[in-house]
């Protein structure tokens, strides 16, 4: 083929016309981005929807059937704070991270600590609470145990099935076995039952069931492992919602509001009559 | 027949064999019983239990359900919404496992194969997270629901859906079921049209019956009567299957149970109770439709 001028005059304007179209493409990308987030589909519905397990007492059901714990206040004043209504989709704990990637809810507020495993399929954002997991043990299977001997082919833990503990137990206690539950509550149940040496959760669940059931159950040792933040949990490629709930939080940390509440529900027992326990 | 002779002639018709039998088995249950006692560290709390199926409630000072009836109501309206979506879609798809083009026999055959090998649980997953999300978005039905929801005068939808904020996800959870169920809907169907004598196809088409007027007023009316008792069952193995669909948030009666459970620590309670309401509803609809049954049998 020959190269002529008339070809060269085609291939000039094609580039001409290809680099002033960039900046045009990088805006119309930036203002879909803002367009197409959370914030946006939150404001437009008038309805933040936010995936919650069960777990006390970050959330659970009242005596009346209603939802009440420190996710449900922070997820209350949030909504309150957008001018939103909230809404709380109580999802199965395996199945929440799948259902948010699907877009079910807009955020996971559910005591979810930042893992570097979870953090590769969604994002988080700043810590609004902190938490570390100890051990609550049977009495009678674990006496006069030292921590080098829940490490031991005979010694069975219990735990929920795809929560923090079930990825720490094999790191601490690579020898021990390991029992998985659906249900945070049927993994103390098996220690409770004998079937289990011990469970790790995060405090305090341990130290209130040690005092609901002082005859089996105790909590072996002050330490606490693990010690991570808890964060909101958004789909990926969202900087707009993740700005939004970090400024909240930051905010809600700086007047003392969070810190507030989470000592309401973690280190008092005033809620525990609107409960069965 | 009184009573007393009722009693009489049920009592001779008992040997001693049948004593001995139940006498086994109540020791059998005693047994594990004390087993379990003996093992189990667990404060039995049954007295707060009717709480979470009925409560006074005094901001409205009325008796209102608690989270157990929410979910058992919620249970039978995705039963009854997906019985219906189900014997729909599995009517077609009986039909067309019968017809002769082959292109269609071979995509209900596919539909129907992939369906029955697959365990319902996977399958859920698969429609949930590929399929109904897509329909939903495509029909904005959220958008529409939370107007809904808005409303002051919303008491009949109220009433057939419950809240109309969790709509998407009931709607969801009955595509999900329907589709499932409506494999085995369409094989009662297809055994039934099959059932019937090609003669009588035969002979409709001999009066000049289009294939449609054929299926319509000859086969379909023999075919949906033989099949009446098969489908009372697949109805009732549908409301137990529907506590698969709790997996994908439904608020049924299943994840309630499962609420309740973590939030009181009454794990056995809130499970046994669940069993007897799951039981008590399908067995009295099973009892239903056998007298249903006796009837339709001697009207003929």
């Amino acid at each position: 083929m020959r190269f002529s001028r008339r070809t060269l005059g085609v291939a000039l304007a094609g580039a001409v016309a290809l680099t002033s179209a960039i900046p045009a493409v990088a805006q119309q990308a930036s203002q879909a981005l803002s367009s197409e987030s959370v914030i946006e589909t939150i404001k437009k519905r008038g309805v933040i929807k936010i995936g919650l397990s069960l777990f006390v007492p970050w959330s659970m059901r009242d005596k009346t059937g209603e939802l009440i714990g420190f996710e449900l206040d922070v997820g209350r004043k949030l909504a309150a704070d957008m001018g939103v209504e909230a809404e709380f989709l109580v999802t199965s704990w395996d199945g929440i991270i799948p259902a948010l990637v699907a877009g079910k809810f807009d955020a996971i507020i559910s005591g979810m600590s930042v893992t570097a495993q979870r953090n590769l399929t969604i994002n988080f954002t700043d810590p609004y609470a902190y938490s570390g997991l100890t051990v609550l043990a049977n009495r009678q299977m674990t006496e006069g145990f030292s921590l080098e001997d829940f490490n031991h082919e005979d010694v069975v833990f219990a735990t929920r099935r795809g929560a923090t503990p079930a990825v720490l137990i094999p790191e601490l206690f690579p020898k021990a076995q390991m029992l998985q539950f659906d249900e945070d509550r049927a993994a103390a149940q098996e220690v409770l039952n004998g079937n289990a040496h011990a469970t790790m959760a995060a405090q305090p669940t341990p130290n209130r069931e040690a005092a609901n059931y002082p005859d089996t159950l105790y909590v072996p040792f002050d330490q606490l492992w693990d010690p991570r933040g808890e964060a909101f949990a958004i789909r990926k490629g969202d900087p707009d919602a993740l700005n939004y709930f970090n400024n909240w939080i930051a905010h809600s940390w700086r007047i003392g509001w969070l810190q507030e509440r989470h000592d309401y529900w973690f280190k008092t027992t005033d809620w525990a009559d609107q409960v069965t326990q | 027949m009184t009573g007393a002779v009722r009693k009489r002639t049920l009592m001779k018709r008992l040997h001693w064999v049948d004593f001995l039998i139940v006498a086994v088995l109540a020791a059998f249950f005693l047994y594990v019983w004390f087993q379990i006692e003996g093992k189990l560290n667990y404060i039995w709390r049954w007295e707060q239990i009717p709480n979470y199926l009925f409560f006074y409630d005094e901001r409205t000072e009325r008796w209102t359900a608690n989270v157990l009836i929410q979910g058992l109501i919620t249970t039978i309206r995705i039963s009854i919404y997906a019985s219906i979506l189900a014997l729909i879609l599995g009517v077609i798809l009986g039909i067309a496992r019968t017809v002769t083009n082959l292109t269609v026999r071979m995509l209900a055959r596919t539909y129907l194969e992939f369906l029955r090998n697959i365990p319902p649980l996977v399958v859920i997953f698969i429609f949930y997270f590929f399929l109904s999300e897509q329909l939903i978005a495509a029909m904005n039905i959220e958008e529409w629901a939370y107007g809904v929801a808005r409303q002051e005068d919303n008491a009949v939808w109220e009433f057939f859906f419950g809240d109309m904020r969790r709509f998407p996800s009931l709607i969801s959870g009955v595509i999900v079921l329907a589709l499932f169920e409506s494999a085995f809907v369409g094989e009662i169907v297809r055994a039934g049209i099959e059932s019937i004598g090609r003669g009588q196809r035969e002979a409709a088409r001999s009066l000049g019956m289009s294939w449609l007027d054929e299926t319509r007023f000859i086969i379909m009316p023999q075919a949906l009567r033989k099949v009446l008792p098969p489908l009372a069952n697949q109805f009732i193995s549908l409301i137990k299957d529907s506590a698969i669909i709790s997996l994908i948030s439904v608020q049924d009666l299943t994840l309630k149970t499962v609420d309740l459970a973590n939030s009181t620590a009454m794990i056995f309670e809130a499970w046994l109770t669940t069993a007897a309401l799951y039981f008590t509803l399908c067995f009295s609809l099973s009892l239903f439709f056998r007298r249903l049954e006796a009837r339709g049998r001697s009207a003929h």
